[in-house]
């Protein structure tokens, strides 16, 4: 399928956060309370529309045991998004974003968006972390910020595709160097021409493998 | 012409009459086969491939293609599973076995019949478990195409190198093991609540609920919390690696075929509470034995930055290349590492990839094969990759192919397509284990 633009993301945060349900949820809309945890990364990919034009999501859904790290760490490079996540029912997973921020920006190229994300917002009598101590760790750190729910779906697809805008616009800006593939952006056969015929089917799901 | 196509139409539909009853043929020494991939000898076409003429040894009740005409890469998988006509004369189709019921099946489940020929090896087994030493060269030999599952749980215990060969000893070796496992738990168990294991129990209580999440019988307390204390232990007696996400999935095949040792029932939706406490106590504690002779052998997967599996995937690379260049030349194209999906074939001993039912029949061969487990897993892997050929030809973007590779469609996967893949595996081993160079390009 014809696309303007292609980004590369990847997902970082604590075990048991929710990443992959994140994913799971963006690119397949369901929900899997009990899965199978995720060895290194595992990929997924949709289409998104953005200002009438086709950009194709490339992403990396990475493990997050420390054991890993070495691992994972390879996928920062070339990547044009992070969404780093963290359980709002964990405390904990709340402390460690500094470690995963400075991990990201020292491995990442400069200019890769980071979304911090807050999940599991539907379990809101289980919360430990105030979703305003989420917006100030945000705004301290350059991040946009958001709460989601992969179980109920919540913010799940704004998450995925404001992160996309903001990189959208660094590249109307000029921030981002489209030619260099290192940062996570590619061209593609679809650009330039405006959005053309392929309004019917945006969020191309994968029914068992290979969409877009 | 006709001789060859002669030839070719007895050889295998006497091949895929042997494989029905999972047992692989000992033809003598030459039989004619297709080939694809290697240049003509002669041009007669059968079920649309060209004909090659190869020569067939046989090994450890392995079949080895040994192409007598060309010097290019030949693949056992190309002749049968893959060729469609002479599957559907000669093998009837396998219900396709549902996602939930992914290890009821011959390795786990009741008593479905026996042929005569599955009555005869069981025999063999029971033979040579008999005697008041087992000759474990013997048992490794027969073990090779599989194990019965009446004898799987002694089987493995003498091949892992848990029980002494010696009949006499193994009750009080198997007593003297099992206090000592729970004298570990009674000595640390209570430690995984302190603030230096706290991390190590943490992680492993999050995992075990997202271990076989699809099968009933890990989803009971009791087995649960069987898994925690089998892998916690073993974590902190081995903190150079510790808990690394994976080995969760590598205590599952031997409490199933333990637990297959005191039931007739099948096991996947076996509940454990009809078991005396004792049985299950002894399922535990072999369980942690045999797991932990198996990760001694692999442990450099897991120490710091995983230097075990990076290595194998490289070697993974580099033998692909050389067996089929195609194959590794399309990836390479579209940019696909080999890291992004062998990483977890190494990490999880392709438990991932395959049906619980065909991982408990891969370890038959492993705890066989000399260093199964850490070398000749990669063979496996590379013979895995390879039997997909068509459809990662058939993918011609990046996305196409990493979402192929990281769900291949092996959902139907029996005892017959893991007996193949081993054979190919094996073939692949003979060639290039001792000739790092041969075919090298």
């Amino acid at each position: 399928m014809a696309y303007a633009y292609l980004f590369k993301y990847i997902i970082i945060g604590d075990t048991g956060v929710g990443k992959s349900c994140l994913l799971l949820q963006f690119t397949d809309k369901r929900f899997q309370p009990v899965h199978d945890l995720t060895i290194g990364v595992e990929f997924g990919a949709r289409m998104i529309t953005i200002d009438g034009k086709q950009i194709k999501l490339q992403i990396w859904d990475t493990a997050g045991q420390e054991s890993f790290r070495s691992i994972t760490r390879s996928y920062y490079r070339g990547a044009a998004g992070a969404l780093l996540v963290y359980d709002i029912t964990r405390r904990d997973t709340f402390n460690h974003l500094t470690t995963w921020l400075e991990d990201a920006r020292q491995h990442s190229n400069s200019n890769m968006v980071i979304m911090l994300i807050g999940n599991k917002s539907d379990l809101e009598s289980r919360r430990e972390v105030k979703k305003e101590e989420g917006e100030a760790f945000a705004r301290e750190h350059g991040l946009i910020f958001m709460e989601t729910s992969a179980k109920t779906a919540s913010n799940v697809e704004e998450a995925f595709i404001n992160t996309a805008k903001e990189i959208y616009e660094k590249i109307q800006e000029g921030v981002f160097d489209i030619n260099n593939e290192a940062n996570g952006i590619k061209i593609g056969p679809q650009h330039a021409t405006t959005n053309s015929t392929l309004s019917g089917s945006q969020g191309g799901q994968q029914a068992g493998g290979g969409c877009c | 012409p006709s001789l060859h196509a002669f030839s070719l139409q007895t050889s295998c539909s006497l091949l895929m009459e042997r494989q029905t009853e999972r047992e692989w043929p000992d033809l003598g020494p030459a039989a004619l086969y297709t080939f694809s991939g290697c240049p003509p000898l002669s041009s007669t076409s059968a079920a649309g491939n060209k004909l090659y003429s190869a020569l067939l040894l046989s090994v450890m009740g392995v079949c080895i293609f040994v192409c007598v005409c060309c010097s290019q890469y030949l693949s056992p998988l190309s002749v049968y599973p893959d060729t469609s006509l002479h599957r559907q004369q000669s093998l009837p189709h396998r219900p396709t076995i549902p996602m939930v019921a992914r290890i009821a099946d011959q390795n786990t489940s009741g008593t479905p019949a026996m042929t005569e020929r599955e009555a005869s090896r069981l025999d063999k087994f029971k033979q040579v478990l008999a005697g008041p030493n087992t000759d474990l060269e013997e048992l490794r030999k027969l073990s090779w195409s599989g194990i019965p599952r009446q004898v799987r749980p002694i089987t493995w215990k003498l091949l892992s190198g848990y029980l002494p060969a010696n009949t006499e000893r193994r009750e009080s070796t198997l007593q003297r093991k099992r206090q000592e496992y729970f004298g570990f738990i009674e000595q640390y168990y209570d430690s995984r609540n302190e603030e230096h294991h706290q991390d190590t129990y943490r992680q492993i209580h999050i995992d075990i609920p997202r271990t076989n999440p699809l099968i009933p019988l890990f989803q009971q307390a009791s087995v649960q919390e069987i898994f925690e204390r089998i892998l916690f232990i073993w974590a902190i007696r081995h903190p150079a690696s510790g808990y690394v996400q994976g080995i969760n999935d590598l205590v599952t095949p031997f409490f199933v075929v333990y637990v297959f040792e005191y039931t007739k029932e099948e096991v996947e939706n076996f509940d454990v509470s009809s078991l005396q406490e004792a049985a299950l106590r002894n399922i535990e504690a072999d369980s942690f034995w045999c797991m932990s002779k198996l990760l001694d052998g692999i442990q450099d997967n897991y120490t710091f930055a995983q230097p075990g599996i990076q290595r194998k995937v490289k070697a993974l690379e580099e033998l692909v290349s050389r067996i089929d260049e195609t194959v590794h030349v399309h990836m390479q194209q579209y940019e696909v590492e080999y890291l992004q999906f062998a990483f977890r074939w190494m990490n999880n001993l392709l438990m991932r990839e395959l049906p619980l039912r065909c991982t408990i029949r891969l370890w038959d061969t492993y705890q066989a094969e000399p260093e199964g487990f850490s070398h000749f897993h990669l063979y496996v892997c590379a013979a895995f990759l390879v039997r997909w050929r068509k459809e990662i030809l058939d993918q011609r973007d990046f996305q196409g192919l990493m979402i192929l590779l990281q769900n291949l469609p092996t959902m139907h996967w029996g005892n017959e397509e893991v007996s193949v893949l081993l054979a190919e595996a094996y073939r692949l081993k003979f060639a290039f284990a001792d000739a790092p160079n041969h075919y090298k390009r």
